[in-house]
């Protein structure tokens, strides 16, 4: 399969719940998904597209747009396609069903991107701080808007 | 904390002669302890590959009488290699309360002296906040040759206290 | 008579920062008597804020912090970013670049690779003998690095638009002496370690990892491929000169620590062919193409990826036509080691006397995992 054929596997699929699907370049994909089918497409790419190899997550912060993407990479072994599978959360509420229920690799890159950003992820079994103190005062690192420890309430 | 303002009181000060002694035996204690150094061997951050070149065959600091050795009880010296974040240095101060007297803290690299290239993080610290540091060796990573320096400062630094001897 | 009746009970055990074998991080073990039955990694000690960092500086200022992931490892963490700027901006970058880029590379994965031996020999009891001869070998490839570049571990060598300077004269004779010299002492490793005795009995059969297993969970670099997967960005996605050159992917079928060493063992001997090739080979031509000292980035987004000693590395750029990138997300291959690691106890029988071996087979580097 090309590029091309899994981005029309992918729209085909869920013609309702992927909000776009492109090739960005040579074994670069990019999807974007509803949060409401988030776990359903997951599913397919794992199950019938081959996306077997989970390789990482992060999160971007776009206050001018109101809004925050958590992505999430994954890879097809066979192929060595890579895909970044993102999902758009408005600013003011970031809840997000777990991945790990479909790649428990996932694990400790929903920790990171919790105490980073600040983004809940529901049915997530492990979810304490992995890279900051635990006498931390407060405030997400990583957002735009953070200006030092314990400023925000 | 060493604290070289404390007046010792001595036996036998007014038996003309006595200084000698202390200063002999001064001398002593001052050769015997800055030819044994024995730093914990424990490194925090990325300085550390340089420092243990720096035990190896080229610029061998065990000559020195520097050994790197495990237990914490028995070290008298902490070297703080790389950078040093908050959860790190919560154990640096918990290792520097277990280790005996006399003990010394040697900064090794520009991270734990002021931060480093790391100057304007939310995570890194300067360890000079939690426990006093005796030598700053500055570099990124510094060079062997500046380690070796920078333990012989302390060397230096051990010959000069004042433990028994008469002050003034 | 009855016998005295042994009660099964978890004891915790923390095995902290320091330890002379357990590196900047802490490790808890729940154990019944010898027996681990599930391993908790406690990551953070080392966290420095590296991806808000990059937000501050520009493209050229961030090669330096960045580069500071992995010591053992500077030039192929500093390639991954650069090579994600030269995508941003739309560089290109001469041959010549390419294939010294390539030479370092391979000899910075010698230097790293020879460090996780000198920490596996250390961790099995040999530490006078063979983390010692691995310090004397190092510093054959640190003369040369600081002959080129004035620095030993941090090079900061690569500039978006090629390299900083050329290689001086007698250079390619130096890297070839370097080479034979080398490969005298890779055999005295391999009758040393791997065909000793209680290097084998310490290390055939703990921490078996399946294959579909490794792909399950994550695993990259010399931890995939001693399960028998070949993957490798060099072969997948060539950057630099690697399309050009010639050398294999090594793959293990035994899939236990024993596999992952002798890969890394495998991966020296190519790497040192690597660096013959390249010097006798390298094409004359510039070295670096022009770029302005404060560049401005159309917006954009670029995910590069390279292949460092320890597995993938990659680099995800936004930039939004300022001098500073927007948001820089680094895929760390120790991260993803690690959550294997924490696994494998649930997939094998693990002794507590194995920890030491089994996590210097895995090959972590926290500083990497922290950021």
């Amino acid at each position: 399969m090309s590029e091309a054929d899994v981005v029309k596997a992918i729209k085909a699929n869920h013609p309702d719940l992927v909000v776009s699907a492109e090739v960005l370049r040579s074994k670069r994909i990019s999807a974007v998904v509803k949060r409401e089918g988030f776990i359903e497409v997951a599913k397919t790419l794992r199950d019938d597209l081959g996306f077997k190899y989970p390789v990482s997550g992060g999160a971007i912060d776009f206050p001018k747009e109101e809004k925050m993407q958590m992505m999430y990479y994954l890879m097809k072994p066979d192929s060595k396609f890579m895909l970044i599978y993102k999902v758009d959360l408005p600013r003011d509420d970031l809840k997000l069903p777990s991945l790990t229920q479909v790649w428990e690799a996932m694990s400790f890159h929903e920790r990171e991107a919790h105490e980073m950003f600040g983004i809940e992820f529901e049915g997530h079994n492990n979810m304490i701080p992995l890279l900051l103190p635990p006498d931390w005062r407060g405030g997400h690192p990583l957002r735009k808007d953070f200006k030092e420890e314990g400023s925000e309430e | 904390m060493q604290e070289e303002t404390k007046e010792i009181r001595r036996n036998f000060e007014s038996v003309p002669g006595s200084g000698v002694v202390y200063n002999v035996v001064d001398y002593l204690l001052g050769w015997a302890r800055k030819y044994s150094i024995w730093p914990i061997h424990f490194v925090t951050g990325c300085c550390s590959p340089e420092f243990m070149q720096c035990s190896g065959s080229e610029y061998d600091m065990e000559r020195l009488g520097v050994l790197p050795f495990a237990s914490v009880r028995q070290c008298d010296c902490i070297m703080v290699v790389g950078v040093v974040s908050r959860k790190m240095a919560i154990r640096v101060k918990y290792l520097y309360e277990q280790m005996g007297e006399p003990k010394y803290v040697v900064a090794v690299g520009a991270c734990p002296t002021g931060k480093g290239p790391f100057y304007d993080s939310y995570a890194a610290i300067a360890i000079d906040e939690y426990v006093p540091v005796d030598v700053y060796i500055p570099g990124c990573p510094p060079r062997p040759e500046a380690i070796i320096q920078g333990m012989m400062l302390l060397q230096d630094k051990i010959k000069k206290e004042k433990r028994l001897g008469v002050k003034g | 008579m009855t016998e005295p009746v042994i009660v099964p009970d978890i004891m915790r055990m923390s095995w902290g920062p320091q330890h002379p074998m357990s590196g900047q991080t802490r490790i808890l073990l729940d154990i019944d008597g010898e027996k681990v039955h599930r391993i908790i990694a406690d990551l953070g000690f080392t966290h420095r804020g590296i991806e808000k960092i990059l937000e501050n500086r520009t493209f050229l200022q961030g090669i330096i912090p960045v580069e500071r992931m992995v010591m053992a490892d500077t030039p192929n963490i500093g390639l991954g970013y650069v090579t994600a700027i030269e995508e941003a901006l739309g560089i290109e970058v001469p041959e010549r670049a390419n294939w010294i880029r390539s030479m370092i590379c391979e000899m910075a994965r010698i230097n790293s690779h020879l460090y996780a031996f000198g920490l596996q020999a250390e961790s099995t009891g040999y530490f006078p003998a063979v983390f010692l001869w691995t310090t004397v070998d190092r510093t054959i490839i640190l003369r040369l690095f600081e002959e080129l570049t004035g620095a030993r571990w941090s090079l900061n060598f690569f500039m978006p638009g090629g390299v900083h300077k050329d290689l001086p004269k007698g250079f390619e004779e130096k890297v070839i002496e370097g080479v034979e010299y080398l490969r005298r002492r890779f055999e005295e490793y391999w009758v040393a370690m791997v065909e000793n005795a209680t290097f084998e009995l310490r290390c055939d059969n703990v921490g078996v990892l399946k294959p579909e297993d490794a792909i399950r969970l994550g695993a990259t670099g010399p931890v995939l491929r001693g399960s028998g997967i070949p993957i490798d960005v060099r072969k997948d996605e060539p950057y630099a000169a690697y399309g050009d050159l010639d050398f294999e992917v090594i793959t293990e079928s035994a899939c236990d620590s024993m596999a992952r060493t002798k890969v890394r063992y495998r991966e020296i001997g190519q790497s040192l062919n690597i660096m013959e090739q390249v010097a006798n080979e390298i094409p004359s031509g510039p070295i670096r193409t022009n770029v302005p000292l404060f560049a401005r980035a159309k917006a954009a987004e670029v995910l590069s990826r390279v292949e460092s000693s320890r597995g993938e590395l990659g680099v995800h750029l936004f930039t939004d036509g300022g001098m500073n990138p927007y948001r820089v997300k680094i895929h760390s291959p120790t991260l993803r080691n690690m959550y294997v690691f924490e696994r494998l106890a649930e997939l094998d029988e693990i002794l507590v006397a194995d920890i030491p071996v089994l996590i210097n087979s895995i090959d972590p580097w926290y500083l990497d995992s922290d950021r």
